[in-house]
């Protein structure tokens, strides 16, 4: 079409059009769709809820002839009524509903028709919904039934109008992120209103004559709208309050004037004088104010003498700033679960089992009572449980939770082998209070056998036991029990020391100079003399011992 | 006027069982490669297990529409039946959305009670059955909708995966979240409260979290009603049985499959139980 064939008006065959351009461009945006659908609930399917929502009702318009535009705009929207699926679908089916009674009855539609259909269709998907969230595909039908009023809709015609809605659709998914917070955090605009976007996307290539390429190219760049102000959310951005600096030092304050007789108007102008980022609004009765000042006193004497204050609100922005200025600050969570860890192996289990922090350090590399006490403070916990994992430091950790100054309240839970985290950190259920926590991690851990094969430096004989250098140790919760010429051989005879029966699950993890085959071959033995005995082999990745091992 | 019980096909109960309370169990929808289905009417649990493990996209799932509910209330309605209405917990799906819309669409929408169980599966499968056996017996759909809600806190559902990723993928992991991720086998235990999906346990393999089932079970007892659901394993579901023997009489408890709806999220390996302790 183009812009030399500027369309005044819109038949069935040409609605219909646009509605496949409509569905294709939806269904090639499907998946980004879906994609960006992880915040509050990671649905993942709005793509796929609204692909098939509209598609339901285009399959309804294709089964029946329309006689003229009204009847293919009443088809389709009852198709979609029927298919809809998900809340997504729920509101896109309600939005055509309102979009096509406008044009029940029509045979062509005209600007001031269309300009109708969108005003009924964004009512329509607001009342679909309970409870409406803005910073949803409702803010984007708003936004562009808003946008479409300032429009002179028989000049501007079906051409201007979807060019207008398509371009504010744009518009109002780029602002999604600041009218809803989690996405914002997550840095994503609303998965629906992209969905929407798509949809007039396609439509507006029909009436406007886009190359597919170009739609494309549009509705992609939405997706990524989301503006650098927005990405630095919940801190905000230095610069940014740089920026505003006039405007954050001084107190922000608000209150209400009851009157009689307030003159809203001039109370504005007689407060820009000694305050400013004025807003009054009311009536002759009652008053809101709002400003800023350095000073609040001389406008809160200027407003007793115009009537009765109340709710009064002063905010020292000076302060504000400064926390904002700070770093950046998350939430303190509940709870949070810090460890000691030997090796990057160890390091990933103990991240993966649901630790905020974990320290580097072991046997022979003991953390300070800072580096604990740090890591707790970071791991951004009101309360915290360290693991230290090893008895030479269990005592800094206990050192640490005895610091009084600290904001955090720190528990040891004393484990002395990092099998035995391993287990106790297991049990660790962020959703539960702290003692249930400390029960369990108490419980589980008493229920563990830890093994330690070390290599020997030098011949000597401790408890009983001789051992030779060049061979391996087997420790058993503590106590050395065995040497063995080969690290294997030590762990087999430690697991048989400490007594194999088919119900138990054994744990094996690889580090040292031991390699992923020979903890596996070890495994198939372990589980041939016990058959039905679980036996798991993990990368552990600390530095001296090939093998450390627990029974459970 | 009689008070029919209404629920959707979230609730796992049995069809049989269905059909001899009177329930009317309105299909939720499941799309597989682009294909719609009405979960237990055109696609079966053998059917819909083997195209999860096989399909080159997961499934999803969406609530019944509005336009489901309608139908099921006028025709209800229309005979003369008052209605309540029970479904899947509001923070998993938006089934309660499309019950509320078509109620408040009705021309006499005081004859319909729906009611959301902050449950999933058999657990709201019990609250309904509950529901059903009660309605038998009274008419009057106030006393009846109030007796429904003050029973549902004394439900609850426990369950073991084999993995979270189904309900990573389907959106619906909640604060089981905080299991995610081991590289250790576990097989996490997970509850339903308040709604939503709550971490609980994380036992080593799946023999430990069936026994681990039943001792949660058991902290509930005395139970007045108990049914153990699965998604693949029978043999499991018989274990699990087992191990909750004695708890109510045998052939009391409810055996059943995760249908499609909740396969879609439980995924392969999954058992569960659902238990109402006695009031």
């Amino acid at each position: 079409m183009g812009e030399n064939t500027k369309l005044t008006t819109m038949n069935a065959n040409q609605f219909l059009d646009a509605l496949k351009a409509a569905e294709t461009c939806l269904e090639r945006h499907r998946d980004l769709i879906n994609a960006l659908n992880v915040f509050p609930v990671p649905d993942g399917d709005t793509g796929t809820n609204m692909l098939l929502t509209f598609r339901s009702g285009l399959e309804r318009a294709a089964t029946e002839t329309a006689n003229n535009l009204g009847q293919a705009a009443d088809q389709f929207a009852d198709g979609l009524f029927w298919g809809a699926r998900g809340n997504s679908g729920v509101i896109l089916s309600q939005f055509f509903k309102g979009f096509c009674q406008a044009l029940s009855g029509l045979e062509t539609a005209a600007g001031p028709h269309l300009a109708t259909a969108f005003q009924q269709a964004s009512t329509a998907a607001y009342q679909a919904v309970g409870q409406p969230v803005e910073g949803t595909m409702l803010s984007v039908a708003g936004a562009v039934a808003s946008s479409l009023q300032s429009l002179e809709p028989t000049a501007a015609g079906p051409t201007g109008l979807w060019e207008q809605a398509f371009r504010s659709s744009q518009e109002a998914l780029s602002l999604t992120p600041t009218q809803l917070p989690v996405l914002a955090q997550a840095g994503v605009v609303d998965a629906g209103g992209l969905g929407l976007v798509a949809i007039f996307g396609g439509m507006w290539g029909v009436f406007t004559g886009q190359p597919q390429a170009l739609v494309d190219e549009e509705v992609q760049k939405s997706a990524g709208r989301v503006t650098p102000q927005i990405q630095s959310l919940p801190a905000v951005d230095a610069s940014f309050v740089d920026a505003s600096h006039h405007e954050a030092w001084g107190y922000c304050t608000q209150f209400l004037v009851e009157g009689p007789g307030l003159a809203v108007d001039r109370m504005k102008e007689d407060l820009a004088a000694i305050a400013g980022s004025i807003v009054v609004v009311g009536d002759q009765r009652r008053a809101r104010v709002h400003l800023h000042a350095l000073d609040p006193g001389p406008a809160l004497s200027y407003a007793v003498a115009q009537g009765g204050l109340s709710q009064i609100q002063i905010e020292n922005m000076s302060l504000q700033n400064q926390d904002w200025g700070g770093a950046p600050q998350q939430p303190a969570r509940p709870l949070t679960l810090v460890a000691v860890a030997p090796g990057e192996g160890f390091e990933q289990l103990f991240h993966d089992a649901g630790c905020a922090q974990v320290i580097r350090g072991g046997q022979t590399m003991n953390p300070s009572v800072q580096e604990i006490l740090d890591a707790a403070r970071r791991s951004n916990g009101q309360e915290v449980i360290v693991l230290p994992n090893n008895k030479n430091i269990v005592r800094a950790a206990a050192l640490a939770a005895q610091e009084r100054e600290s904001a955090v309240k720190i528990t040891v839970v004393p484990t002395l082998s990092v099998p035995e985290g391993m287990v106790a950190a297991l049990a660790f259920n962020p959703e539960e209070p702290l003692q249930r926590n400390l029960d369990s991690m108490d419980a589980a851990r008493q229920g563990v056998t830890c093994i330690e094969i070390a290599p020997a430096v030098r011949d000597s004989t401790v408890g009983g036991v001789s051992v030779q250098a060049g061979h391996f140790i087997g420790i058993i919760d503590g106590g050395l029990k065995l040497a063995a010429p080969d690290a294997g051989a030590a762990l087999i005879e430690a697991l048989d020391s400490a007594g194999l029966s088919p119900d138990l699950i054994v744990t094996v993890y690889w580090g040292g100079s031991s390699s992923q085959s020979q903890a596996e071959a070890l495994a198939l033995k372990i589980e041939r003399r016990t058959p039905g005995i679980q036996v798991d082999t993990v990368f552990g990745g600390q530095p001296h011992s090939p093998y450390l091992a627990s029974i459970e | 006027m009689p008070v029919k019980i209404v629920t959707d096909s979230s609730s796992d109960i049995p069809a049989e069982l269905a059909a001899k309370l009177d329930i009317t169990v309105i299909p939720c929808n499941l799309a597989i490669d682009d294909v719609n289905y009405k979960d237990g009417v055109d696609i079966q649990p053998d059917e819909f297990y083997q195209r999860l493990l096989s399909g080159p996209r997961l499934p999803t799932t969406s609530q019944p529409s509005v336009a489901d509910f309608q139908e099921v209330y006028q025709q209800l309605t229309g005979q003369g039946h008052q209605v309540i209405s029970i479904h899947v917990s509001g923070k998993l799906s938006g089934t309660m959305n499309s019950a509320e819309r078509a109620r408040e669409a009705l021309g006499n929408p005081d004859a319909i009670q729906v009611v959301d169980s902050q449950l999933a599966s058999l657990g709201l499968g019990l609250a309904v059955i509950a529901a059903a056996e009660d309605a038998a017996m009274s008419d009057d759909l106030a006393a009846l909708a109030a007796r429904v809600r003050a029973q549902l806190p004394a439900t609850q559902v426990f369950v073991t995966l084999d993995t979270l990723e189904y309900l990573q993928k389907g959106g619906r992991i909640g604060k089981a979240q905080a299991f995610l991720g081991s590289m250790l086998s576990v097989k996490p235990i997970l509850k339903l409260q308040d709604g939503e999906v709550h971490p609980m346990e994380r036992p080593r393999n799946a023999q430990r979290a069936l026994r681990r089932l039943a001792e949660l079970a058991r902290e509930y007892a005395p139970l007045t009603r108990l049914g153990v659901m699965y998604s693949t394993e029978p043999g499991r579901a018989e274990q699990l049985k087992q191990e909750l023997a004695g708890l109510i009489p045998e052939d009391g408890v409810i055996t059943t499959r995760f249908g499609p709806t909740l396969g879609t999220y439980v995924g392969p390996g999954a058992v569960a139980v659902a238990l109402t302790r006695s009031q």
